[in-house]
């Protein structure tokens, strides 16, 4: 007994031995040569694919560095897998600003994980910048939430212009839609709904799943009874799979939007292409698989800095938009941190970022202006539709607005 | 939420969907049976080496070859796996607690896993089963061939395996080295090796099971888990000994489940799984040893 | 004998003393997470009172965490009637809620033995992170329910990391002394009975249906406070902030730092939260091996890493620390053989 109990203190003392106590620092995260930022996205489970976002970013940090930084400062990133669960994001979160001690969180992915932290990021005054999800509230509850601000364009943006367009263009439109049973997906609707304006009984049913579930083909059954010729997939990763499949299967052909994040290339070109086809979208970002931006200058910068300074990369990579809006996301970044100026406080990053007039992001589609105010924190407020055929996507039309 | 009324085609839609879910948990607790039944031991790994499995297949197509051409190769793969993890991995614990042994099956899970997002990655993938997606019609209802095609497989198994056990020496030796390991090992039954084959024959089950229903939900490595679970909960429901048990228990579990989830509004598809818990508990109080397994009658 | 006790009590106030003064030497952070080893430790106190007590399996006892957890939860954010009730308060009624539920899940286990136990509790585990997805007005759904952070109360100077692990680690002390006492007491006697041979423990007049279910109801408090701290220590809950495999982490733990051994139990809830949360550093350390140059952050590396671990110890275990876990089991795998 005695034995296990020196055997227990032995462990503790290593344990305690090997906790480096970090420095407080004058603004944690910053030092004369480093610049320290975190981030909490899916490396593993589900979404472990938008996980790319992350890695693309880590590319361009790199980038960066080896043309000096920003003021001389060499910029880090830590990002930590939470396998879009938000229990393990505010356990990644807590860890980044006490433990790693970052100067702020920005780019963490998931609507959910970003609401679990969101509170805690305010209360510890640590800026979340640049939410990777189009959730409303990330950029209109400033008022109770001033660390934060989101990037991509909002859901219930989207939703409305797949309304709106419904109502130009489709006659007599019988609309199904398939989301998922969260705050995404229902964002979503509700903007549908909004753009539909009076004709919102358009909708003649509606379904939600559970992303517990094994298969969405029972959901779209039940759609398909309802004689729909138009469906809303709004749904994530292998669910939106399992719906053009069901689709497919039952010999369905409806006009199909799909909601941008489960729009990535990769994702459409496995899917039935008879249900694929003409399918409907919206795009803020150079698709790098798209054959318009095949000799663009910015997607070949991109494809340059991935294979110079992507870890781990595969040919596959190169044509995979999530890396390309993690550029996206990274170019704004450090355009706010040369705009936070030298002197560098969590204050001053937040300020930047609540002014921003940024014109020329590489990586974006040519005239999008990521243009913010401390009363309008939506970044990417532009957007153009797009429709699929031939294996991918072509934007069609101008650019267009979905700022709410 | 905005449901469709009830239509005579909609409902068997469902119920065809249905019994194909069914058919892939009877698989999958089949396999669960036969390594119980045969080493008193639950497979927590049973979902893992099944998607192990079906991307073996996966690769094996991808580098050209058909799927009737990959199928008898990764059976035999799947196999000499489900032996060499029994031998392996299993036989040292072999007399140790119970529990000790679910937990090396869970590791092993872990592991599986693991193992298969290192080798092939996370991605989503397409599956080209053996059945063309056409649909055809059945007395009006349009259905699916590839629906069709997974129950008929099943049932083949079921029965070959039906066969396996009551008429060959083989057989009869796997069923009375799980029923009596000292009697039969004087009998000179290697009883060792008799665990070994259940396990390799409960890992082909899976590895059919993985490419049955691959083609429909998309190959991930996390494909198994949630079938994984509704196959316990079948195992369970038509007894754990008994593989005419779980055969039922999946059908009736994969039916229930779509209709309720369909057609009882309060349900929905968040409280399916709950749903199948109560009906279980329900069943397990009434019979405790499942719908048709062995009591093992204890009176205190 | 009287030496043995003292020797031990020496042990045990040794022990005390190093966890109390811990915090004053290590980082803050750090203690946070002795802090969350503290609560999966009184989960596993809770766990060992009932398998290696009365026997009985569970492979559900996450759902029991959750259901403290989430009346923490509910309870400090909405309230009742609009008014919240201070995190502390809500840590007993956390835990009397899971132990109740404890109790309603131990009536029908009384029906159901060995594997068919454990799999129904299992099958609770999966089945109840399903219910706040549901009655998601009530329970937050997928988004979950924030919690106000936790404060030192009274003004207390110290960080909120260290008021949580004194909290927990005081906490832990009580429900230690606790079931210390029901051990050597009539009714844990009567739990030893149960355990060894239901058979006898009936002939001998103990009624198995009311120490069973107590069983139940007890480890379920326990589990239902760990949930209650947890709660309050990441201001967040939400399905998955208590997973399915928690329920399997647990059992884990159990087995892996062994019953009736304090340090044991410490050890498995050291062991439950390292995997969960290092297993990246454990890429780290197996790369300085000649042969291996694994990339930690590669998805799939740290589920390898775990399963090996679990397989490796198990394997090792079986003998050692199994010895206590044998003794434990070994009615329960002969009432598996059992055929009428």
């Amino acid at each position: 007994m005695g034995g296990r109990i020196i055997f227990a203190c032995a462990i503790v003392a290593a344990v305690a031995a090997t906790s480096a106590g970090a420095r407080p620092s004058a603004t944690p995260g910053v030092s004369a040569t480093e610049i320290h930022l975190g981030s909490s996205v899916p490396l593993s489970g589900e979404a472990a694919i938008a996980g790319n976002v992350a890695r693309g970013i880590d590319a361009y940090f790199k980038y960066v560095n080896d043309k000096g930084g920003v003021f001389g400062r060499k910029l880090t990133l830590t990002y930590l897998d939470d396998g879009y669960d938000p229990g393990r994001a505010v356990n990644n979160t807590i860890r980044l600003i006490q433990q790693e001690q970052v100067l702020a969180v920005f780019s963490s992915l998931g609507t959910s994980n970003n609401l679990a932290v969101r509170k805690l990021l305010n209360d510890a005054k640590v800026p979340q910048l640049y939410v990777s999800s189009g959730a409303t509230t990330f950029g209109r509850d400033y008022k109770k939430y001033p660390w934060t601000i989101g990037y991509i364009p909002p859901y219930s943006e989207e939703g409305e212009l797949y309304g709106r367009y419904v109502v130009k263009n489709v006659k007599k439109p019988k609309i199904a839609v398939l989301y998922q049973n969260d705050d995404y997906g229902r964002d979503l609707l509700a903007g549908l709904k909004r753009g539909l304006g009076a004709r919102a009984k358009s909708i003649v049913a509606s379904v939600g799943y559970d992303p517990t579930s094994a298969d969405v083909q029972p959901q779209v059954t039940q759609l398909k009874a309802s004689k729909a010729n138009v469906l809303m997939v709004f749904a994530f990763g292998k669910f939106s799979l399992q719906a053009f499949n069901a689709v497919s299967r039952l010999a369905w052909k409806p006009q199909i939007f799909v909601n941008d994040v489960s729009s990535a290339s990769a994702l459409m070109a496995i899917v039935p292409q008879k249900a694929a086809n003409g399918s409907i979208s919206i795009v803020f970002g150079k698709d790098p698989a798209a054959p318009l931006w095949r000799n663009d200058k910015g997607i070949k910068l991109f494809q340059s800095i991935l294979k110079k300074y992507g870890s781990s990369v595969n040919s596959r990579d190169l044509q995979d938009g999530y890396f390309t809006a993690g550029m996206a996301t990274a170019y704004t970044m450090v355009d706010t941190l040369r705009k936070a100026g030298k002197n560098l406080t969590r204050q001053s990053v937040m300020n930047a970022a609540t002014h921003l007039n940024e014109k020329g992001n590489p990586f974006v589609l040519p005239g999008i202006v990521i243009r913010t105010t401390p009363s309008s924190r939506f970044p990417l407020t532009q957007v153009r539709l797009q429709r699929w055929s031939n294996n991918s996507w072509h934007p069609f039309g101008k650019l267009i607005s979905a700022k709410p | 939420m905005v449901v469709a009324a009830f239509t005579w085609t909609e409902f068997a839609q469902q119920l065809a969907a249905g019994i194909r879910e069914g058919a892939i948990y009877a698989g999958l607790a089949l396999a669960i049976v036969i390594i119980y039944r045969s080493t008193r031991v639950i497979n927590f790994a049973q979902g893992e080496m099944a998607t192990f499995t079906t991307f073996i297949a996966w690769s094996l197509m991808n580098h050209g070859l058909s799927f009737w051409t990959a199928f008898p190769i990764v059976l035999a793969i799947a196999f000499t796996g489900g032996v060499a993890i029994e031998r392996i991995v299993i036989r040292p614990v072999e007399d140790a607690p119970v529990l000790t042994i679910v937990i090396v099956t869970l590791g092993l899970a872990l592991l599986l896993n693991g193992l298969t997002s290192v080798i092939w990655g996370g991605a989503n993938r397409q599956f080209h089963g053996p059945f063309s997606t056409r649909t055809i019609d059945v007395a009006g209802v349009p259905v699916s061939v590839q629906d069709i095609g997974i129950v008929l497989v099943s049932i083949g198994l079921v029965a070959v395996l039906a066969l396996f056990f009551r008429f060959t020496k083989v057989g009869l030796a796997l069923r009375a080295a799980a029923v009596n390991p000292d009697s039969s090992r004087l009998v000179g039954i290697r009883v060792g090796w008799t665990f070994a084959l259940g396990w390799g024959i409960a890992a082909v089950l899976g590895a059919v099971a993985g490419m049955m229903i691959a083609p429909v939900v998309f190959l991930d490595p996390n494909m198994m888990q949630t079938i994984l679970l509704y196959a316990f909960a079948a195992a369970v429901l038509g007894g754990l000994d008994s593989p005419l048990g779980a055969v039922v228990g999946g059908i009736l579990l994969g039916v229930t489940i779509t209709l309720l989830g369909r057609y009882v509004g309060f349900l929905g598809s968040t409280l399916k799984l709950p749903a199948a818990l109560m009906l279980i508990l329900i069943v397990l109080l009434v019979r405790p040893s499942g719908l048709f397994g062995r009591v093992a009658v204890r009176r205190v | 004998m009287r030496s043995r006790l003292w020797i031990g009590l020496a042990g045990f106030a040794v022990l005390a003393l190093v966890i109390a003064a811990l915090p004053r030497f290590i980082s803050d952070f750090r203690a946070r997470e002795l802090a969350i080893v503290g609560m999966y430790f009184i989960a596993l106190l809770g766990l060992s009172v009932l398998t290696g007590y009365s026997g009985q399996i569970s492979l559900g006892h996450g759902a029991f965490m959750a259901i403290g957890g989430y009346t923490t939860a509910v309870l400090s954010v909405d309230g009742i009637y609009g008014h919240q009730i201070r995190d502390l308060w809500t840590i007993p009624i956390a835990g009397m809620v899971a132990g109740v539920a404890g109790l309603l899940v131990g009536l029908p286990a009384l029906r159901l033995s060995g594997l068919y136990l454990a799999l129904i509790t299992f099958g609770i585990a999966v089945s109840l992170p399903q219910l706040p997805k549901k009655f998601d007005q009530f329970l937050g759904g997928t988004t979950g329910k924030i919690l106000n952070l936790a404060k030192p109360p009274f003004g207390l100077a110290t960080t909120a990391n260290n008021w949580i692990y004194y909290l927990t680690w005081g906490i832990a002390l009580v429900l230690l002394v606790a079931a210390w006492l029901l051990v050597g007491s009539k009714a844990g006697r009567a739990l030893k009975a149960v355990r060894d041979s239901e058979v006898a423990a009936t002939s001998s007049g103990v009624s198995l249906a009311t120490y069973k279910t107590l069983a139940f109801g007890i480890s379920a408090f326990y589990a239902g406070i760990a949930g209650s701290l947890y709660a309050i220590a990441n201001a967040y809950v939400n399905p998955d902030v208590f997973p399915i495999i928690l329920s399997v982490y647990l059992v884990v733990g159990l087995a892996v730092g062994g019953l009736e051994s304090l340090v044991g139990l410490i050890a498995g809830a050291g062991l439950i939260y390292f995997l969960q949360n290092h297993a990246d550093s454990v890429a780290g350390w197996i790369n300085h091996l000649p042969v291996f140059n694994l990339d930690p952050k590669q998805p799939g590396i740290p589920s390898m890493i775990f399963g090996v671990v679990l397989i490796v110890v198990m394997l090792l275990v079986p003998t050692g620390v199994g010895g206590l876990v044998r003794r434990a089991f070994g009615p329960l795998t002969s009432r598996l053989y059992t055929r009428s």
